[in-house]
């Protein structure tokens, strides 16, 4: 294994290990940063063998003499440690040791912090994801980021969170807090079809969700969460044209789509389906399945049974996303003036700022015949600030609507 | 870690028809909750405060000072009692906190209190 690799893998399993000592965010990365220098300037033959075991000892050293100044905190460790010391060789590093990352996780994504700065707080203290990087994905200036992570970090300090994994009856909040991040993570990664965020952190978030799957198997809308995964990077071939612009997911050439990654999310839900705890996750994953059967021949999707499962998302998670999401299933299903009503029948203060539910609305209305008010949704889809891929695909949909036929084109 | 529970409430479903009863069984709650909290071991103290309509502010800036009726800032729930609970972090403290009784609107704010031997 590469040692940058190694490294990587150690990082939430040791970081957590070290918060778990020094209750404190900025003591353990700085820790561990120390200790991966130590580390890289040994020379091959020196490395040791258990990477993760050699940080941690290392950085927990490195951290013991930092608090020195602090009577108080030094104490405390000094009292850690030698407890430790005296339960045996501490070289012997737990390995796996999984409760030392799903605390961290479960810490950085607390119901206490910000909702839109947990992801970003997860991937730089769990991945290790380097700040600018956060900072290109989630557009934010990387200085006002690394403001919004240090308020963060202090809040878990000051604010006492505990770097304990959650009691068994918490899990439903704190579960969903963590499910929530990841899922956020994953849209800011994907949303732009052509973009290079998408390559470079997409892979990130869905090594967390991994981690979560590996942590956490008896949770049915982790492994949801992850078939929804799978199945949005099944298609990541397929989602753009030679143009650059978004392919709908019922336009997509099915043979572009990567059968083996729908085999894994088919297994995930199947997992998932046993623990018989249904979940907005799992039912999102169902109808991105449904639509992927496509890819042993169906030549349609089976828009009957993705119009009952959004029935179902919209029970379990109502909001405008879902409501748009499931009348344009019902206009696949019975047609586009069925679907336009079931549009139209969604809250309009909702909608104001929903760039999906405009372009819903200008796909249904050229279909209807009716160019100009299908026109003026589109507009209003576009001024909603689409990424690249999507504006290019609006803009020739709208391209069509000026040429003789208002040809129907099917939204995803 | 010591948090304080403060309790920002409407005070307005004390006063409206029925409220009483509902003052009650609120204080009740509250009693119901001290004693969990004692049978827990947790180390506490708490106090309810009188109506928003007696508090007096005094306002300062910058050197010059003014009295005014009234808290100091007017929203529909306000400041009626808080707790100061010493618990390990800070689940803790929203656990307790949810077993706060608030009948109908109201809002509670947890704070970790300043530690007397830290800086």
């Amino acid at each position: 294994m590469r040692i940058e690799t190694a490294i990587n893998d150690a990082r939430p399993r040791v970081i957590g290990a070290l918060v778990g000592h020094c209750r404190d965010l900025d003591l353990a990365e700085d820790g561990f940063a120390d200790a991966v220098t130590a580390l890289l300037t040994l020379g091959a033959a020196a490395r040791p063998v258990n990477i993760a075991g050699w940080l941690y000892v290392a950085a927990r050293r490195r951290i013991v003499d930092k608090v020195r100044g602090d009577a108080r905190r030094a104490a405390l460790l000094a009292r850690e440690i030698a407890l430790e010391d005296a339960m045996g060789d501490v070289v012997a590093f737990p390995d796996p040791f999984p409760d030392e990352r799903l605390r961290l996780i479960f810490a950085c994504t607390h119901p206490a912090i910000a909702p839109d700065i947990r992801i970003a707080l997860a991937l730089s203290i769990v991945c290790g994801v380097p700040m600018e990087r956060l900072a290109a994905a989630f557009l934010i200036p990387a200085p006002t980021l690394y403001q919004r992570l240090g308020r963060a970090k202090a809040k878990i300090r000051d604010a006492g969170i505990g770097f304990d994994v959650p009691e068994r009856r918490a899990w439903p909040e704190r579960l969903d807090a963590v499910l929530d991040a990841l899922e956020l993570g994953y849209a800011v990664a994907y949303a732009d079809g052509a973009g290079a965020l998408d390559a470079d952190l997409a892979p990130e978030v869905r090594r967390l969700a991994g981690l979560m799957v590996e942590l956490m198997p008896g949770e049915p809308e982790v492994l949801g969460l992850m078939a929804l995964i799978e199945l949005a990077e099944s298609r990541r071939a397929a989602r753009v044209d030679a143009a650059g612009a978004m392919v709908p997911l019922s336009r997509q050439d099915s043979a572009l789509w990567d059968a083996a990654a729908i085999m894994r999310a088919h297994h995930l839900l199947d997992r998932a389906a046993t623990l018989a705890r249904s979940g907005p996750r799992q039912i999102i994953a169902a109808i991105h399945l449904t639509h992927a059967r496509r890819v042993s021949g169906a030549h349609a999707p089976d828009w009957a049974t993705i119009a009952r499962l959004y029935d179902l998302l919209c029970a379990l998670r109502p909001g405008p996303a879902s409501e748009t999401a499931r009348a344009v299933a019902i206009a696949h299903r019975d047609g586009a003036k069925a679907g336009l009503a079931v549009l139209d029948a969604i809250n309009p203060a909702s909608i104001t700022h929903h760039r999906g539910w405009f372009s819903a609305r200008g796909h249904l209305l050229a279909e209807l015949g009716q160019p100009d008010a299908a026109r003026a949704a589109l507009r209003r889809a576009l001024a909603l600030a689409p990424p690249p891929a999507e504006a290019a695909y609006l803009g020739e949909v709208m391209a069509r609507l000026d040429g003789a036929v208002a040809e129907s084109v099917p939204l995803a | 870690m010591q948090y304080m529970l403060m309790i920002n409430e409407d005070e307005a479903v004390y006063a409206a028809e029925g409220g009483e009863a509902l003052m009650a069984e609120t204080l009740a709650a509250h009693m119901a909750l001290a004693e969990a909290l004692v049978a827990a071991g947790v180390s506490f103290s708490g106090e309810r405060l009188k109506g928003a309509a007696t508090a007096t502010t005094l306002r300062w800036d910058h050197g010059k000072s003014s009295l005014h009726d009234g808290p100091f800032a007017e929203t529909h729930e306000e400041l009626g009692g808080f707790y100061i609970i010493d618990v390990p972090d800070l689940d803790a403290a929203i656990e307790w906190a949810r077993r706060i009784p608030i009948p109908g609107k109201g809002a509670i704010e947890i704070r970790p209190v300043w530690p007397m031997d830290a800086n």
